[in-house]
């Protein structure tokens, strides 16, 4: 016996060593490899046809986005001062590394193309910064004459100039967040203020706000967590040995992710989160068999009491994970990497805790020992099995009541899923009456917009885009576009054909129209390439005249804005077609949407093959097709109520918020089979559905409770996040752990008990 | 005989048109550049080198070409994406000295034919003149630019690159020897004397035989490589070197212009009724 415990101790100190070493191992390659990964192409499938197109339009057209620094003055920008600090910035701009120098615009760097009775005028807006009133006067008069400029670099009120300065968002770091801020800033005056708006400035602040934002929360999180485990299990080493194991678990996630060279990206920061949840669940299963048995056995030794607990929850629990663990890697039928990866590391994950719970813990135990905590009498302890017995038994009486709670879930939740929309906007995630948004809107009330949406028109024949009549349609597809409220303004090459045609025939306002004939059209293109800079007509036009970029400026990147364009513009799709011009679409904000709507997909039919998977899991675990489909009550619930949340607040499915549904996933599946295979065995000993509930709810159930409790509580922290995705996470993550719970106690149990999941085959009669 | 070089493209004339230079005084050259290199005097700043480089970039300008020219081009554009726009263009020059005139009728694309374009480039840095004739319009007009620095035609080349620059504008300086494709060459850096100009340097390539210039890289403000001139055939045309084919990459942009010549003849005694606004209208 004597030596028996030795041996069992050396076991427990062998099992500490290895997951130590393994701890280190993964640790030090994390430490090797890891690299985050900011640039949100990365993120995108590349092999997905629309991104393939967008790419390659965005190459074929120099299609950028394009930070924006705005100088506003208040009595005008025509200036000495003004105009001196447009051109310096300009200049400074073109001189930057981050930026191409034949892509900044400005009213410094512009080409104002003038025509009269006897020719054609190419030159600057201003070469030398005037002083004269008059030619002042000249500078703003040449401004509002020329379509290209006028509203598009310099505001209708004429208080306000743009620069724009097209930028791969690759070069977006935190310096140089910084760099651009303070360098822009630094042309502020008492008559001027400056602005810098941007999808690389929106996309680079929130890279760069929401991790900050997490790093300073997560402690908080963890803290509140370690506090309320410990209040519930009323034991330092079990709340202590939990929490480890759970921190592992997110170690050795990610260490693997180090040692395949995945770089972490930002939804892997919800693998701790999904760890958290399912790991603090575990724990807790395994330290209250274990203080059952402490408490019904007192003078049992260590090694009687792991092998007992161990016996009672290798089974759900192996069951439990493996679900659990198919549940993720069904993830990797998105066709989005990041969540792939998200997938299966989540289930490593998952294993790993699995594994632990199975030999850390009881090492731990082993080791260290554990107090049981004191069974508490008296009203004062809410987790007093009877009233958890107390309100099964309230529950069962009341079934109708229930079901019809349930039903009127179900029915809202399917009234919110209809109002449910996706948001690929990165500016929603800001405070309303943060800098950022404040910026943009601002902007956006003086310009056409800061967002874009390219659409590109692609014919089989050459030189298509020489036909007055295509260049009629897509004139009339702009202004029809531009009816939106959210449309500013659009950009295409019919733009140029009427600036020429107007240019060429005395700069008449009547000759503002789309040239005649397509020979007339194709020398106008001709002269423009000769006087003006060839460079702009590359932007909408390639060699053969037969593909075409038409930009469509947006007061907002949100999906709502661009599907309502999209919309209009789709509208021409078959007028277009009846010539063979096709049309597709590109740049960063459609390929945003497209992002979500596929991460999306993948998170629904991941949820479906969950689904099907648990059903038919849970059938063959438990020899019971019944047993199946009540097991799958807690998931569908949880996820059906958090998706009809989200579009009842008007919560838009974004790549975080849809991820999140994966709790239902993790957590619905862990609580129906701990449920489920508890109450079997107690019926089995029992006999009587009654008293095996009963005990199911204080054992399966209190341990249900403990770790909803905790997450809830944990997460809950995250409402006092600054930033906004972070807290509708907290808040999310405690609503879905708070419907699985209630989804199993409540209407799961119910239903196991109401349709004699198990009971038939005992027959209740061995008990009496 | 100017010394004004009138090849074919007038691209990158001075250095590119090749001219015969007197025996003697590359003799001269070679033997100063010979000693140089032996003697291992080639350093940044020597100023033996600034002379020998001095020299060799005169003796490029001055090369005699012709007064005038005739003949037809073909340019060619390719993009990124390696797309390829071609026109054909017939095209005459005239060089009195004081005024370069050119006037050029374009052949095809169909749908720009008869459009003809006229440029009068003046030697004392006025700027240039310049006329546009639109057959769908069927009017001329002027045309007129601030910028020196435009590209001629959507090419790579800008006008500047066209037109001779004057060697005293530029410090020079022989910074050593190369062979490219079998061709001895001197390679010769230039720097603007003037601050802002659109260059901060430009490296030619000049070949040691004929003192023609065979290659040159042109480098952006930044310093940056941005653009590499190359001359891909050259021949001897009425008694006068001419470039025949000609190709500028510009490195940053990944687009690249090709001129073709053919047909061309020097010195056929071109009158200056050809070059009016009625000849535009009226086509070749």
């Amino acid at each position: 016996m004597q030596n028996d415990k030795k041996k069992l101790k050396g076991l427990a100190w062998l099992t500490m060593l290895s997951v130590l070493i393994l701890s280190i191992w993964f640790l030090s390659t994390m430490i090797k490899n890891a690299r985050m990964e900011t640039n949100l192409d990365e993120y995108m499938p590349s092999e997905h046809p629309a991104f393939i197109y967008s790419n390659q339009a965005e190459k074929w057209f120099n299609i950028r986005d394009g930070i924006l620094i705005a100088i506003e003055n208040r009595s005008g920008i025509y200036n000495p001062r003004t105009l001196e600090k447009i051109r310096d910035i300009t200049d400074a701009l073109e001189d930057m590394e981050e930026f191409d120098a034949n892509d900044v615009m400005s009213l410094w760097s512009a080409d104002n193309i003038t025509g009269d009775e006897w020719g054609l005028d190419v030159r600057s807006f201003y070469t030398r910064i005037p002083t004269a009133p008059g030619r002042l006067e000249e500078l703003r008069l040449d401004v509002r004459d020329n379509d290209m400029v006028y509203r598009r670099l310099v505001s209708e009120d004429e208080t306000v100039a743009l620069i724009v300065a097209g930028m791969d968002s690759k070069y977006f770091t935190q310096e140089f967040y910084r760099e651009i801020m303070d360098f822009a800033h630094s042309f502020e005056s008492e008559d001027e203020v400056i602005y810098v708006a941007g999808r690389p400035i929106v996309e680079g602040t929130m890279a760069l706000l929401g991790p900050a934002d997490m790093k300073k929360m997560v402690p908080l999180v963890l803290v509140v967590i370690a506090v309320v485990l410990f209040l519930l299990l009323r034991s330092y080493r079990a709340a202590g040995a939990t929490l480890l194991s759970v921190f592992i678990s997110s170690i050795w996630a990610f260490g693997l992710m180090s040692v395949f060279n995945v770089p972490v990206y930002s939804v892997s920061t919800m693998i701790p989160v999904m760890l958290i949840a399912i790991g603090v669940a575990y724990g807790i299963y395994f330290y209250n068999h274990l203080n059952r048995y402490y408490l019904k056995n007192p003078d049992t030794s260590r090694y009687e009491a792991i092998r007992y607990t161990l016996g009672i929850l290798w089974k759900p629990l192996a069951m439990a994970a493996f679900t659990t663990m198919i549940g993720f890697i069904s993830l990797l039928t998105s066709q989005v990497y990041p969540i792939k990866y998200f997938g299966v590391f989540t289930a490593f994950g998952i294993f790993s805790a699995f594994v632990l719970a199975l030999v850390f813990l009881p090492a731990a135990v082993m080791l260290f020992g554990y107090k049981p905590r004191e069974k508490r009498s008296g009203t004062g302890d809410f987790l007093n099995d009877s009233i958890l017995n107390v309100v099964a038994d309230n529950l069962l009486k009341n079934r109708v009541w229930v079901y019809s709670v349930v039903a009127v879930v179900v029915l809202v939740s399917l009234f919110g899923l209809q109002r449910l929309w996706i948001n690929s906007s990165f500016l929603d995630n800001f405070e309303k009456d943060s800098d950022i948004v404040q910026t943009d809107a601002f902007v956006n009330s003086k310009f056409g917009g800061t967002s874009a949406l390219n659409v590109i028109l692609e014919s089989e024949s050459a030189d298509a885009f020489k036909q007055p009549e295509y260049l009629h349609l897509m004139d009339t597809m702009q202004k029809e576009t531009e009816k939106l409220a959210e449309v500013g303004n659009s950009f295409s090459l019919a733009d140029y054909l009427k600036r020429m045609n107007k240019v060429m025939n005395e700069d008449r306002d009547e000759y503002y129209t789309i040239p005649s004939g397509s020979d007339m059209v194709a020398q106008y293109l001709l002269l423009y390439e000769m006087s003006g800079d060839p460079e702009n007509l590359l932007k909408v036009v390639n060699y053969d005249y037969n593909r075409t970029n038409v930009t469509f400026q947006l007061k907002g990147d949100d999906s709502k804005t661009i599907n309502e364009a999209l919309s209009v513009i789709k509208g021409f799709e078959d007028q277009f077609a009846e010539h063979g011009i096709e049309i597709n679409y590109a740049g960063s904000g459609y390929k945003a949407l497209v992002f979500t709507s596929l991460i999306l997909e993948g998170q629904i039919l991941s949820i479906g093959i969950t689904l099907i998977l648990v059903l038919i899991l849970l059938s063959l675990m438990f020899r019971s097709i019944k047993a199946g489909l009540i097991g799958a009550v807690p998931i569908s619930i949880t996820a059906l109520i958090s998706f009809g949340v989200m579009g009842l607040l008007n919560i838009p499915l974004s790549t975080t918020t849809a991820l999140l549904s994966s709790i239902a996933i993790g957590i619905g599946i862990d609580y129906a089979i701990h449920f489920i295979q508890n109450y079997r065995m107690n019926i089995s000993k029992s006999g009587s559905r009654q008293d095996a509930l009963h005990v199911t709810m204080g054992q399966t159930g209190k341990a249900i409770l403990f770790n909803a409790v905790v997450v809830i509580a944990g997460f809950l922290v995250l409402l006092f996040s600054v930033f906004p995705p972070n807290r509708t996470l907290g808040a999310l993550v405690s609503m879905n752990m708070f419907t699985s719970l209630l989804g199993t106690l409540t209407i799961m149990m119910i239903l196991i008990y109401t349709f004699r999941v198990f009971a038939n085959r005992q027959g209740e009669t061995v008990k009496k | 005989m100017k010394t004004n070089n009138l090849n074919a493209g007038n691209t990158n004339c001075k250095d590119a048109g090749l001219a015969y230079a007197e025996p003697g005084v590359i003799n001269k050259i070679f033997l100063l550049a010979t000693l140089m290199f032996s003697l291992g005097l080639l350093s940044s700043q020597n100023a033996l080198a600034q002379r020998i480089g001095q020299e060799i970039m005169e003796k490029v300008y001055h090369n005699p070409s012709g007064d005038d020219m005739q003949g037809d081009l073909t340019m060619t554009l390719i993009n990124r994406q390696g797309e390829r726009r071609v026109r054909e263009l017939r095209q005459y020059i005239k060089d009195d000295g004081e005024v370069e005139k050119r006037i050029m009728f374009f052949l095809s694309p169909a749908d720009v034919k008869g459009t003809s374009f006229m440029n009068w480039s003046y030697t004392d840095g006025s700027d240039d003149d310049q006329w546009i004739y639109l057959p769908a319009l069927k009017r001329i007009r002027r045309i007129s630019s601030d910028g020196k620095s435009d590209y001629f035609m959507g090419s790579d080349f800008t006008y500047d690159d066209l037109g001779e620059r004057h060697p005293d504008e530029d410090n020079h300086e022989l910074t050593g020897e190369e062979t490219i494709d079998g061709r001895e060459c001197w390679v010769v850096e230039s720097t603007p004397k003037e601050s802002d100009y659109m260059y901060s340097k430009t490296v030619t390539w000049v070949m040691k035989d004929n003192l023609l210039g065979l290659k040159r890289e042109f480098y952006d403000e930044r310093g940056r490589h941005l653009k590499t001139l190359q001359i891909k055939d050259y021949d001897q045309i009425d008694g006068f070197w001419t470039i025949l084919e000609t190709e500028m990459k510009n490195v940053q942009r990944e687009h690249t212009t090709n001129m073709k010549f053919t047909n061309i003849s020097i010195n056929q005694g071109l009158a200056d009724r050809m070059f009016t606004e009625r000849s535009m209208m009226q086509g070749i």
